[in-house]
C-alpha cells in the first residue's frame, strides 16, 4: 500500500501488454537442492508463479518481458524472455539477507539504509507459535521489547514496554495498523499479519511526534497476491489448556496443626473442632477443585489473488478459548472478517481499500484482587471445607472469616460479559504528478462498540438462613450494563518527492495528519429484580423501586492535527541520513501549549561498501547513530482546565431528598504540555560468512523530561492536584540480537536470540514527594523516588527471628508485645526504635535483562522449533497469602515455622494476633522474579509427496506445546507478574495463572 | 508525460494539501460535555445553591483518601471504646492510634486533613464566587453564612485535633499553597469571628421550610461557638451564647432517649447540628462521590449474621460508668450498648456465635440501623442512612452546666444537669458543690453522650486526659494533638512544624 516506489515503476510498464505470449519452465535450485516456493514473476504485470516441491515452475508471459526470480535469502535474478524456453536458475545466497524492505513510519525502507533502531518480526515467526493475541507475537522476538502476560485469563491484555518505562502514565506503545493509529491490537487475527516493525529509537518514531514516546509498533497486514495466482488456505488448531502447577499449601491435618498452635500461641482456646489434628487427612485441595482443563481452537480461511493491476485478500477467522478457571465463565471468542484490495485503474493512480470487522465476546471473572478473586479464595480457603454440602449446594467455611469465599460458589454467581464490535477500515489513493512527485491521501475510520453486561444474583450458602458468613450471602440481586462507542477518524495527506540521480537518492515527504476521536458512553444499573435468572437480567425487568435505577451518559472528544516532514538522503549507496520534523497540536492541552515541535536526525554508514573495506568473512557492516525527540500525551482530556461537576450532593429536607452540589474537583494547570523523550541511539548491523551469522547491537539513552506527573501539592489547596510537567526519568541499555543459519545436507538449522539490558532510574522529581503505589492489604508496596527505578518495592528489612527474650530486649524497640518467634526488623537508622523511618528500597520489579532465543531445525519433511524466553534481575512481591485473615490456608513452607529457640530463622511463629506486625510490607515477601520459560515447542510435518495429485500447494500438520516448563525460584504460580497499572508492577495478588497448552494444527493451501 | 495532465493532477493534489494545512484552531478546541469550565459557572442563584451544597457534601466525606469518622478520634482514642474489628491486624493503624503509638504518616490522619481542607476550599469558593451573583439578597446572605459555618467547622476539627494548622480564609493561588501554620489561638479567634458573622445571617431552625431541614441554623452556629469558647475556657462567653441558644426556643429534649438515635429521630426536636446521610444506593468512599450513605452503620455493627465489621467496641470501663455504687443501671445504657442476649433490631439476637465467634462482649447501639431501613443495594456491606448527630440539645445543656459552674452559678449548673437526668427518669442530683459537682457534670456528660464522638476532645479540653488516658499510653503535651501528617510536612519543605513529641 505504502509502496509508492513500485507504483512509479508500474507507470513504465503499460506498453508491453499486447505483445505475443511465450512460455518458460524449469527448475530453480541452489548449489545443493531445489528451492520450494521460489517466486517467478513479472512485477510490472502482476503475473507470476511459485516453484513446487521439486523446485519446478511453468509460466506464460508476453514476449520480451523481464522476469524476476526471487527467493528469501538469495539474490534475485532477472531475465528478459524472448521465446519459449527452459530456464533453470541457480540461485546464489544473498550476502545481504538483511536487505529486505522494512516498514517504517509512513513508508518502507531498505534494511541497509535504515539508520535508526527498528526491530522486525516476520509472519513466519508469528506463525511459529499459535498466539492468542497479537501482542504475544512481540514476546521475546525483538531486543528491547518486553511483553508481559498480566493474566492467564483468555483475552486478557498483555503489557508491552519498549526500552523500559519512561513515564508515570500509560507506558504502552503507539500501535499503527496499516497506517491507522489504533487503540490496542486485540481486534487482529494474528494470521492476518504480514509483518511487525518496532520503532524503538526516537528518530525512527519521530514521525509520530507527540504520541511516540513509548515507541511505536507498526503492523502490516497481509495484502493480496503480487502475481496472477490465487490461493485458498486453511489454518486451524485445536488444543487443551491445563494449569501449569499447583502451589504447595497445607493439607487438612497440617492446617489443623498450624491453627491450633496459632490459637495457643496467642493465648486463645483453639476451636474445638480443630483440636484433634490427625483426623482430617489431606482434606480438600481447592486448587484442583478450581482448575479445569479448557479447550481452545482457531480456524481461519484466507483467499488471496491478483491479476492485471488488481489484487485482493479475503479472510475470516474464528477463535475460541475457555479458561482454566471457570471454563466458559472466563471464555473468549473472537471472529474476524477482513477484505483488502489494491487497484491500479490508471498508470498514474493507485487505490487501496481495506476493511476489517471484529466481534469479540469476553466473559470475565475477578482476578488479581486480594479481596475478591476466585484464585485468591482457592489459595486461602481452608482445606477442611468441602466444595459442596451433602445436599449438593456450595459449602461455606466455618474457619475463615470475611473476604474468603467458596471460589466455585463465587464463580457460579459471576455473570459478566463484554462484547466488542469493531470496524477498522481505510481507503487511500496515490496519484503520480510527475515521475518524481506524487500525492497520497488516506482516510480511515475505527469504530468500536463495547457493551458490558453484568448480573450479580442473590445467593445464600446458609443451611439455615443466617449461618453462612456475610460474604456468602447476597440478598439483593443487581444488574447493570456499560456501553462505550469509540469513534475515530484519521485523514493523512502527503506530498512525496522521490528521485535517484547519479550517486544520490532523495526521498522527501511533507504532509498533514488530522485525527478526531470521540467516546460516547452510557450505562445503567438496577437492583432487586423479581427474577434471579441471568437470562431475565435487564434493568427494566422490575416492577418497583425505580429509584434504585442509576443511569449515566456522556461523551469525551479529542482532536489532533499534525504537520509532518521527512527527508531521506543516500549518497553512494553507503551514506544515509534522515531528518524528521513534526509539529503536533492536541486538544488535550490548553491554548498556552497546544502545539509542540519534534525533531530527529539519524545517519548510517555501510562500511562494507567502501572500497578500502576488504574483509572476506564480513559480508556487511553498518554503523548507525540517531538522535530525536518524541512526546507523550497519555493523560485524560481537559486536564489543563478546571471543570465544575455536579454530583457533589447533599441530603436536605424532612423527606431526605438528594440535592445537587457542584464544584471543580481538580485544580487547573493551563500551562500543561506533553512530556518529552529525548533519545540517542548508536548501533551496528553486521553479517558474516555470507549472511550465515548476523548481529545487531544497539546502545541507547532515553531521557524523559517534563514528565506528566500528578505531583502531590499541599492539601491546603483544597482540591485535587492538576497534572504538572515535573521530573525526569532515564532509561538506558544495550540490546543485541543475533542469528546463525546453516544446512548440513538435508538438515537445516537456524539459531537466533536476543538480549537486552535496561536500567531505569528516576533522576528528578523537582523536589516533589515520591509517589506511593501498589496497595495491598497491609499497606503500599511500591514507591517512585529519585535515584531508584520506577515503582520500586519499599518496606522493612527483616533480620531473622528473635530466638529468645534476650534478643528481643537487645534489639531496637518494635512493639511492647514483641516476643521470641517474631521477626526482627533491621533498625536502619539506628535510633533504637523500629518505625517507618526504618523502611528502605527492597526490590525492583523491572527486569535488568530480558531475553529470548529460538531454534528451528528442518530435516526432510520434518521441522521442529523451540522458543525460550526469560527475564533476569527483577523481584516479585508475593501478596497472595492473606496473612490478615485468621483461619486462612497458608503455604506449606509455614511448617518450618519458629517453635522455639533455634527452630527457624525465617518463618516466624504462628499466631491469630500479630502484635509485632510480622505481615508488614517487608523483604520477607520479596522474591526473585527471574525466569526462563520454554514458551513453545512445535513439531511439524509437510506432506510433500501427493500434493500434485490433489492440486495442493501445501499441507502441513503440527503438534505444539506452550508454556511447557518454567525455570524459576519463585514460590507462587508464575513469576511472570505483569503490570496492573503504570505504577503497579510485579505484585502478585493471586492472578489468573497462565495455562499450559497442548495443541495440534493443520495448514493447508490450495 | 502530458504537461496538461500533469498540471491538472498537480493542482488537484496541491489543492487537497492546502485545504488540510489551513485546519483551524477550532478543530483542536474541545470543551467538556459533562460539567462546565469554571469561567462559565457561578452566574445564577441555582449556581450559588449548588456551590454551597458542594461544601455541605464535604461534611459527608468518610474513609480515605479524604474523610473521617468522628468516632475514630472521639471514641476509639478515648477510654470509651477500643478499635474492635477482626483481630489486631484489621486496621492496625487504628490500633496504634488507640494506643497512642501511631506513626505520623497514617492514612487516617491524612484523610482527616484532606477532608477538612477540601471543605474549607469549597466554602471559600462560595464566599468568593457567590457575592457577585445577581440574586435574592437575603438568600445570598444566608448562603454566605452557611459557608462561613462550614469553614469554621472544618477549622474547628483541624485545630482541636492537630493544634497549629494553616488558616485558609480564601481560595489560595498556587504561590500561596505553602502558607505557614497559624497558632491555635489565631485559629480559634478566626473560628469565633466566622461564627459570629454567620449567626447574624443564618435562619432559625423554625424559619427553614421542610425541604431545607438539614441546613445550618443560627442554633448550629451558636452551638459550635459555645464549643469553641468551652475549648478555650472562655466560660463567660460560652454561657452567654448558650443563654441565647436556650432562649431561642428552637430546641427541647426529646422525651424518649432512645428515639434520638433511630431513623425517625433524625433532625428531631433535640437536634442542633446533624450531618445528613440517607440510605441511597451505592458506596460513599471518600471524596468526590455523589452518594449519600454512611459507613458508620456497617463498620460499627457486629460481624457474622449482623453483616457488619464490628469496629468501635464499647469498653467495660464505659459500661461500668452506667452503674452507681449500689449497682443500679442507668436507663441510658440499654440505648447505648448491645449486650449478649440483646435483640439487635430485626437482625436477630446477639450471641457471640452469631457474630462469627468474635470475642467482643459489647457493640455500640447509637449507630445501629435496622435491616429494613437499608436501601436495597445488592451489596453485602451496604451503606447506612444514619445522620451523624454532631450537636444535640443535651450536649448544650451539659455544656451550659459547665459554663454556669465556672462562672459561679452552681444552681443553674445543677438545674441543667437535672433537666438531662429527668428526661430519662433519673432523680435530681444530690446537693453537690465545687469539684464534686464538676466531676458529676463530667460523669453525666460521659454517660449521656457516650459513643457519640465527643469523649476524647472533652477529656483534653477539661485537662483530664492525662489522668484518664495515661494508662492507655496518653502523654500530656504530646497526645492532646495528633501529629501533623508526615506527608504534609514533607510537601511543605520545612514550612510546617511537627507537633511537639512526634
Amino acid at each position: 500500500m505504502r509502496n509508492f516506489i513500485s507504483t512509479i515503476i508500474l507507470a513504465f510498464s503499460a506498453s508491453f501488454i499486447f505483445a505475443q505470449d511465450v512460455t518458460i519452465k524449469g527448475v530453480i535450485s541452489d548449489a545443493d537442492y531445489p528451492l520450494i516456493g521460489a517466486v517467478v514473476n513479472v512485477e510490472t504485470l502482476g503475473i507470476g508463479t511459485t516453484t513446487d516441491i521439486d523446485g519446478s515452475y511453468e509460466l506464460t508471459v508476453p514476449m520480451g518481458t523481464e522476469v524476476e526470480v526471487s527467493y528469501l535469502g538469495y539474490q534475485s535474478q532477472t531475465f528478459v524472455i524472448d521465446s519459449d524456453q527452459v530456464l533453470d536458475v541457480l540461485m546464489v545466497a544473498d550476502s545481504q539477507v538483511l536487505d529486505e524492505l522494512v516498514v517504517v513510519a509512513y513508508g518502507n525502507q531498505k534494511r541497509s539504509e535504515i539508520s535508526g533502531a527498528v526491530g522486525t518480526i516476520t509472519a513466519e515467526e508469528i506463525k511459529e507459535t499459535p498466539i492468542l493475541r497479537m501482542e504475544q507475537a512481540l514476546q521475546g522476538r525483538s531486543a528491547g521489547v518486553t511483553v508481559t502476560q498480566n493474566s492467564g485469563s483468555p483475552g486478557s491484555a498483555l503489557s508491552v514496554r519498549i526500552r523500559g518505562i519512561g513515564t508515570l502514565q500509560d507506558s504502552n506503545p503507539l500501535y499503527v495498523v496499516d497506517g491507522v493509529i489504533v487503540e490496542g491490537i486485540d481486534f487482529l487475527s494474528p494470521n492476518d499479519v504480514a509483518s511487525v516493525s518496532v520503532l524503538k529509537d526516537a528518530a525512527s518514531a519521530a514521525a509520530y511526534g507527540a504520541r511516540a514516546a513509548n515507541g511505536v509498533v507498526l503492523i502490516t497486514t497481509k495484502s493480496g497476491a503480487k502475481v496472477s495466482t490465487s490461493s485458498i488456505s486453511y489454518e486451524g488448531y485445536y488444543g487443551v489448556q491445563s494449569a501449569q502447577q499447583e502451589i504447595d499449601l497445607l493439607n487438612a491435618n497440617e492446617y489443623a496443626v498450624i491453627w491450633n498452635e496459632a490459637y495457643i500461641n496467642s493465648g486463645i482456646v483453639p476451636e474445638t473442632n480443630l483440636q484433634n489434628t490427625t483426623i482430617f487427612g489431606e482434606g480438600n485441595n481447592w486448587q484442583s477443585s478450581l482448575f479445569e482443563n479448557a479447550p481452545m481452537q482457531n480456524h481461519q480461511i484466507t483467499i488471496n489473488g491478483g491479476q492485471d493491476g488488481f489484487s485482493y485478500g479475503l479472510s475470516g477467522s474464528l477463535f475460541e478459548q475457555q479458561g482454566i478457571v471457570g471454563n466458559e465463565k472466563s471464555g473468549y471468542e473472537r471472529q474476524t472478517a477482513r477484505l483488502i484490495a489494491d487497484f491500479k485503474p490508471k498508470s498514474y493512480l493507485k487505490l487501496n481499500a481495506n476493511i476489517g470487522l471484529t466481534n469479540i465476546n469476553n466473559r470475565g471473572i475477578i482476578e488479581n484482587n486480594q479481596f475478591a478473586a476466585p484464585v485468591v479464595f482457592a489459595l486461602n480457603m481452608d482445606p477442611l471445607t468441602p466444595v459442596t454440602k451433602p445436599d449438593g449446594t456450595f459449602a461455606y467455611s466455618d474457619f475463615v472469616d470475611t473476604d474468603i469465599r467458596n471460589p466455585l460458589g463465587a464463580l457460579a454467581t459471576t455473570f459478566d460479559e463484554t462484547s466488542a464490535n469493531r470496524i477498522v477500515g481505510s481507503v487511500g489513493a496515490t496519484l503520480n504528478l510527475t515521475d518524481h512527485i506524487s500525492v497520497r491521501s488516506t482516510y480511515s475510520i475505527d469504530v468500536n462498540h463495547l457493551n458490558q453486561k453484568f448480573f450479580i444474583p442473590t445467593f445464600n450458602l446458609s443451611v439455615d438462613e443466617f449461618d453462612a458468613p456475610v460474604q456468602e450471602i447476597n440478598r439483593i440481586n443487581t444488574v447493570g450494563f456499560n456501553n462505550n462507542r469509540f469513534r475515530n477518524w484519521q485523514w493523512d495527506n502527503f506530498l512525496l518527492y522521490d528521485r535517484e540521480f547519479e550517486d544520490h537518492k532523495l526521498n522527501i515527504m511533507v504532509g498533514t495528519s488530522a485525527i478526531e476521536g470521540s467516546q460516547y458512553f452510557n450505562g445503567g444499573a438496577n437492583t432487586d429484580l423479581p427474577s434471579n435468572d441471568p437470562d431475565d437480567a435487564f434493568i427494566g425487568n422490575t416492577i418497583a423501586t425505580i429509584e434504585s435505577q442509576s443511569t449515566y451518559e456522556g461523551i469525551n472528544e479529542s482532536a489532533f492535527f499534525s504537520y509532518i516532514g521527512q527527508a531521506q538522503y543516500t549518497f553512494l549507496d553507503r551514506y544515509n541520513a534522515v531528518f524528521t520534523f513534526r509539529r503536533d497540536g492536541s486538544s488535550k492541552f490548553g491554548p498556552n501549549n497546544r502545539y509542540g515541535n519534534f525533531f530527529a536526525a539519524s545517519g548510517s554508514w555501510n562500511i562494507d561498501r567502501e572500497s578500502f573495506f576488504n574483509v572476506d568473512w564480513v559480508s556487511s557492516l553498518k554503523l548507525r547513530a540517531s538522535w530525536g525527540q518524541n512526546g507523550n500525551d497519555r493523560i485524560g482530556l481537559y486536564s489543563f482546565t478546571s471543570v465544575v461537576l455536579g454530583g457533589q450532593n447533599y441530603t436536605f429536607g424532612t423527606d431526605q431528598s438528594i440535592t445537587n452540589g457542584s464544584v471543580a474537583p481538580t485544580l487547573a494547570n493551563p500551562d500543561l504540555k506533553w512530556e518529552t523523550v529525548t533519545q540517542t541511539n548508536v548501533g551496528v548491523d553486521a553479517e558474516f560468512w555470507e549472511g550465515r551469522l548476523s548481529l545487531v547491537a544497539d546502545y541507547y539513552i532515553k531521557d524523559t523530561d517534563d514528565m506528566l506527573y500528578l505531583a502531590p501539592i499541599l492539601t491546603v489547596a483544597g482540591a485535587a492536584a492538576p497534572f504538572q510537567n515535573i521530573g525526569k526519568v532515564r532509561n538506558s541499555g544495550f540490546e543485541f540480537s543475533s542469528q546463525y543459519r546453516n544446512r548440513i545436507g538435508e538438515f537445516t538449522y537456524d539459531i537466533g536470540g536476543n538480549i537486552s539490558f535496561v536500567s531505569n532510574e528516576v533522576i528528578d522529581l523537582a523536589g516533589g514527594d515520591p509517589t506511593i503505589s501498589g496497595n495491598i492489604f497491609g499497606g503500599a508496596t511500591s514507591r517512585t523516588d529519585v535515584g531508584h527505578p520506577i515503582a520500586s518495592f519499599y518496606g522493612y528489612v527483616t533480620d531473622g527471628i528473635f530466638q529468645d527474650q534476650s534478643e528481643v530486649t537487645a534489639h531496637a524497640f518494635q512493639n511492647e508485645n514483641t516476643a521470641p518467634g517474631d521477626i526482627r526488623f533491621a533498625d536502619l537508622n539506628m535510633d533504637g526504635i523500629i518505625d517507618e523511618n526504618d523502611q528502605t528500597f527492597i526490590g525492583n520489579p523491572t527486569p535488568d535483562i530480558t531475553y529470548g532465543f529460538n531454534t528451528r531445525l528442518g530435516y526432510g519433511d520434518f521441522d521442529l522449533s523451540l522458543f525460550f524466553q526469560g527475564v533476569q534481575g527483577n523481584e516479585v512481591y508475593n501478596a497472595w497469602v492473606r496473612y490478615d485473615k485468621i483461619g486462612g490456608n497458608r503455604p506449606a513452607s509455614i511448617l518450618d515455622r519458629w517453635t522455639g529457640p533455634g527452630t527457624s530463622n525465617f518463618e516466624p511463629k504462628v499466631g491469630v494476633t500479630d502484635p509485632n506486625n510480622n505481615a508488614r510490607i517487608s523483604d520477607r515477601f520479596i522474591e526473585d522474579g527471574s525466569f526462563l520459560k520454554l514458551r513453545n515447542v512445535q513439531l511439524g510435518y509437510n506432506f510433500s509427496n501427493f500434493l500434485d495429485r490433489w492440486n495442493i500447494q501445501k499441507f502441513r500438520v503440527y503438534l505444539s506445546g506452550q508454556n511447557l516448563y518454567t525455570w524459576t525460584n519463585y514460590s507462587g504460580f508464575d513469576p511472570e507478574v505483569g503490570a496492573t497499572g503504570s505504577l503497579d508492577l510485579g505484585i502478585d495478588r493471586g492472578f489468573y495463572p497462565a495455562s499450559r497448552t497442548i495443541l495440534g494444527g493443520v495448514q493447508l493451501t490450495f | 508525460m502530458n504537461i496538461k495532465l500533469n498540471l491538472l493532477r498537480s493542482s488537484i493534489g496541491i489543492l487537497a494539501l492546502c485545504c488540510l494545512a489551513s485546519c483551524s484552531d477550532d478543530f483542536l478546541q474541545k470543551d467538556p460535555v459533562i460539567g462546565q469550565v469554571e469561567e462559565n459557572f457561578y452566574k445564577s442563584e441555582s449556581d450559588a445553591i449548588a456551590a454551597v451544597n458542594a461544601a455541605y457534601a464535604a461534611l459527608q466525606f468518610e474513609l480515605t483518601p479524604a474523610g473521617h469518622f468522628r468516632w475514630f478520634w472521639g471514641d476509639i482514642m478515648s477510654d470509651d471504646s477500643s478499635k474492635g474489628g477482626e483481630g489486631d491486624n484489621d486496621q492496625f493503624l487504628l490500633k496504634q492510634l488507640e494506643e497512642f503509638q501511631g506513626p505520623t504518616n497514617t492514612e487516617y490522619l491524612q484523610a482527616e486533613w484532606e477532608a477538612d481542607y477540601e471543605g474549607i476550599y469549597r466554602a471559600n469558593i462560595v464566599l468568593e464566587r457567590v457575592p457577585p451573583i445577581d440574586m435574592n439578597a437575603e438568600l445570598k446572605a444566608r448562603i454566605l453564612a452557611e459557608a462561613r459555618f462550614i469553614r469554621a467547622y472544618f477549622h474547628y476539627n483541624l485545630t482541636t485535633l492537630f493544634g497549629n494548622v494553616p488558616l485558609v480564609d480564601r481560595v489560595l493561588s498556587p504561590e500561596e499553597y505553602s502558607i505557614a501554620q497559624s497558632n491555635s489561638d489565631e485559629l480559634l479567634d478566626f473560628i469565633e469571628s466566622d461564627l459570629l458573622l454567620a449567626i447574624d445571617d443564618l435562619s432559625l431552625r423554625s424559619e427553614y421550610s421542610s425541604e431545607d431541614i438539614g441546613r445550618i441554623t443560627k442554633g448550629a452556629a451558636r452551638g459550635l461557638l459555645a464549643k469553641t469558647y468551652a475549648y478555650r475556657n472562655k466560660w463567660q462567653e460560652a454561657k452567654g451564647i448558650l443563654d441565647d441558644l436556650i432562649a431561642s426556643n428552637q430546641y427541647m429534649l426529646e422525651s424518649d432517649f432512645s428515639f434520638i438515635f433511630t431513623e425517625a429521630g433524625e433532625n428531631c426536636a433535640e437536634s442542633i447540628f446533624e450531618i445528613q446521610y440517607m440510605n441511597a444506593s451505592g458506596g460513599n468512599w471518600g471524596r468526590n462521590n455523589a452518594n449519600e450513605g454512611t459507613f458508620s452503620n456497617v463498620f460499627q455493627r457486629a460481624r457474622g449474621q449482623f453483616e457488619g465489621f464490628g469496629f468501635n467496641i464499647p469498653s467495660q470501663d464505659l459500661v461500668d460508668e452506667f452503674f452507681d455504687a449500689a449497682g443500679n443501671e442507668d436507663p441510658r445504657l440499654v440505648s447505648t450498648v448491645f449486650r449478649v442476649g440483646d435483640e439487635m433490631g430485626d437482625r436477630g439476637i446477639f450471641t457471640k456465635d452469631a457474630t462469627g465467634n468474635q470475642p467482643h462482649d459489647y457493640y455500640t447501639k447509637k449507630t445501629f440501623n435496622r435491616k429494613d431501613e437499608e436501601a436495597p443495594f445488592g451489596d453485602t456491606a451496604p451503606n447506612g442512612g444514619s445522620n451523624d448527630r454532631v450537636i444535640r440539645y443535651a450536649d448544650m445543656l451539659l455544656l451550659f452546666a459547665e459554663a454556669a459552674y465556672h462562672t459561679g452559678d452552681e444552681a443553674a449548673a445543677i438545674d441543667a444537669v437535672n433537666q438531662v437526668r429527668a428526661r430519662v427518669g433519673l432523680g435530681e442530683l444530690p446537693g453537690l458543690s465545687g469539684a464534686s459537682l464538676l466531676d458529676r457534670i463530667y460523669k453525666e456528660r460521659r454517660i449521656e453522650l457516650a459513643m457519640e464522638g465527643h469523649r476524647f476532645i472533652d477529656l483534653v479540653r477539661t485537662g483530664r486526659a492525662a489522668d484518664v488516658l495515661g494508662p492507655l499510653g496518653y502523654q500530656e503535651g504530646i497526645h492532646n494533638f495528633l501529629p501533623i501528617p508526615d506527608l504534609e510536612i514533607n510537601k511543605s519543605n520545612g514550612v510546617y512544624q511537627q507537633n511537639p513529641g512526634y
